[in-house]
Order: structure tokens, then C-alpha cells, then sequence
């Protein structure tokens, strides 16, 4: 869905983890200044800091973007997160797959649920990101290849408390 | 009996042991690179309770100001062993969250449901 934006911000970095946290508490202020809403604001933190370690682990030339949008629409705002990385075949098939899973599934919390399950045996990855962004912070995830570059989105819907967003 | 603890520039344990109970405190950013920290600690955690025999661990994440999915993944496999032991030798798990620190009572609440009968979870403000 495309919807007006009244406000974005777009980095480009080269991975690097340490680099993870300062850009979140950077979008966190971001947030927290267009939307005014602590809720909604930890919500969004936890899914850009989800999905730029994604970006981070998996990218495979040191280069990651990021996209956050934020739109008005009636008495809700919208929220995209866009990241764009290039990746190896096998974690881009491995991704796909399991947002299908996730977007199949009719309930956030019973398949986070099993995720967990899936995940406390692990030993490579948590494999609870993606999960995490898709229970916790309530919002949709999908993604598409676009010249072998990676693009994953994960947008929502909020009840908007203030009239900034401008 | 003494737990060691994390003590890092981004993460550390305080861990108060009685009879009664294992308290620990959190306190910093639980990130990608505490990982195998939290994840040893829980595990150590985890022995000395059973070895104890402590009925009731309890964790206040109160001042931890961040954790990202591979941390709050080490918990849910420490969930998952403890739910794996011996009925007889599981004891209770509260967490103890800051309710204006929101991420805390969304992924505590989902750890809660993963282990109904095992977790319970508190919320207070960090002043009380």
C-alpha cells in the first residue's frame, strides 16, 4: 500500500554492530519526536533494531540502507521501515520462507509461540528477529528481490495520539 | 554459594542469593554482542538453582534499557530447559519490569505464555 508521507528519514551505512545501537537510539528520537507516542515509539525501536541486525548479519558487502516513512492517514499513522541489503541465495530463500510461514499463519502470538519453541534449541541465530517484529511490535512483514538487492518491509498501522507528524 | 556474574562495560548482573529465593538485577544493553554472556550466565543461573534447591528465581530487568532477540533468545532457552527438568526440581521464575519501559512487558509477556505455569511477571516503576 502506498500512503503519503509527512515525515521519513533514510540512512545508508556499512554494517557494522556497534553501529546497530547508535542508529537506533537515533530513529528512537526520530519517533518519538514525529509521533509523540512512547508506546507506539518502543514498538517501532524494537523492529528497526530487529530488522538492521537482519540487515547487518546478512549482508554480503557491507552495505545496508534503511527507509523509515511515516504518513498520516485519517486518525492513524503509518509506518514503513524499509531495509535494503544484498545477501546470499540460500538466507534470501531461507527469509522468504519463513515470512510465508509467518503471513499464512492466522495468529501473531500462536505462531511467535512456536518460533520460540523452534528457537530455544538453536544454535545458529535466534531465528525470533523477524517474530519478534511480527508479535511483539504488531507489524507486517513482507519482502521482494529487486537486482539481487534484498528489500524487507515491515509496515503498521497506529492509533495516532498527537497532531504532529509534520 | 556465589554465581559469577556479568560484568561488562554494556551489561551487568547483580545477584542476591537466599535461601528463598536467586534475585538478580540487570542492568544495560542486552545486544548481539552480550549474547554468549547472558546465554553462560543463565545456564550458571539455572545449575546453581537446581543445586540449591531454590523454590523461586526472580529477575528485575527494571534498568535494562534494551534487549534484542538473540538475547531475549538465551532466556527462552533457559525457559525451556527449566521446563524440561524434573518436575521436582523446576522452581518459579518471576520478572520484574518497568512498566514505562513498554518492549519489557511485550516480550515478557510473550516469554509469560511460552511457560504459563512456571513465569509470572511483575511490573513496578523503577523507584519502587
Amino acid at each position: 500500500m502506498t500512503v503519503p508521507e509527512d515525515a521519513y528519514c533514510e540512512l545508508s551505512f556499512s554494517p557494522n554492530i556497534s553501529l546497530i545501537s547508535t542508529v537506533r537510539r537515533f530513529v528512537g528520537d526520530f519517533y518519538e519526536k514525529v509521533l509523540g507516542d512512547a508506546e507506539v515509539t518502543s514498538r517501532l525501536v524494537v523492529a528497526t533494531h530487529e530488522l538492521l541486525e537482519n540487515a547487518v548479519r546478512y549482508s554480503v558487502d557491507g552495505q545496508s540502507s534503511i527507509r523509515i516513512g511515516v504518513g498520516r492517514v485519517e486518525d492513524h499513522v503509518h509506518v514503513v521501515i524499509d531495509t535494503r541489503n544484498k545477501t546470499k541465495p540460500e538466507n534470501r530463500d531461507a527469509l522468504m520462507k519463513l515470512l510465508d510461514e509467518m503471513n499464512a499463519s492466522g495468529n501473531r502470538c500462536t505462531f511467535y509461540q512456536a518460533l520460540m519453541k523452534r528457537s530455544a534449541t538453536r544454535t545458529e541465530g535466534s531465528g525470533l528477529g523477524l517474530g519478534r517484529i511480527h508479535a511483539e511490535s504488531e507489524m507486517d512483514l513482507t519482502c521482494e528481490l529487486i537486482d539481487g538487492v534484498v528489500r524487507l518491509r515491515a509496515e503498521a498501522r497506529f492509533p495516532s495520539t498527537k497532531e504532529s507528524v509534520s | 554459594m556465589t554465581i559469577q556474574e556479568i560484568n561488562t562495560r554494556e551489561l551487568k548482573t547483580e545477584t542476591e542469593v537466599q535461601k528463598s529465593a536467586f534475585t538478580v538485577k540487570m542492568t544495560g544493553f542486552a545486544e548481539m554482542p552480550m549474547m554468549a554472556e547472558l546465554d553462560g550466565f543463565l545456564k550458571r543461573l539455572h545449575q546453581s538453582a537446581i543445586d540449591a534447591q531454590i523454590p523461586e528465581v526472580v529477575i528485575d530487568i527494571r534498568p535494562l534499557e534494551f534487549m534484542n532477540s538473540s538475547c531475549f533468545k538465551a532466556f527462552v532457552s533457559w525457559i525451556n530447559t527449566l521446563q524440561e527438568a524434573p518436575e521436582a526440581s523446576q522452581y518459579r521464575v518471576r520478572f520484574v519490569s518497568d512498566e514505562k519501559k513498554h518492549w519489557q512487558n511485550r516480550s515478557l509477556g510473550a516469554l509469560a505464555c511460552f511457560a504459563v505455569d512456571l513465569i509470572k511477571v511483575e511490573t513496578s516503576s523503577m523507584g519502587s
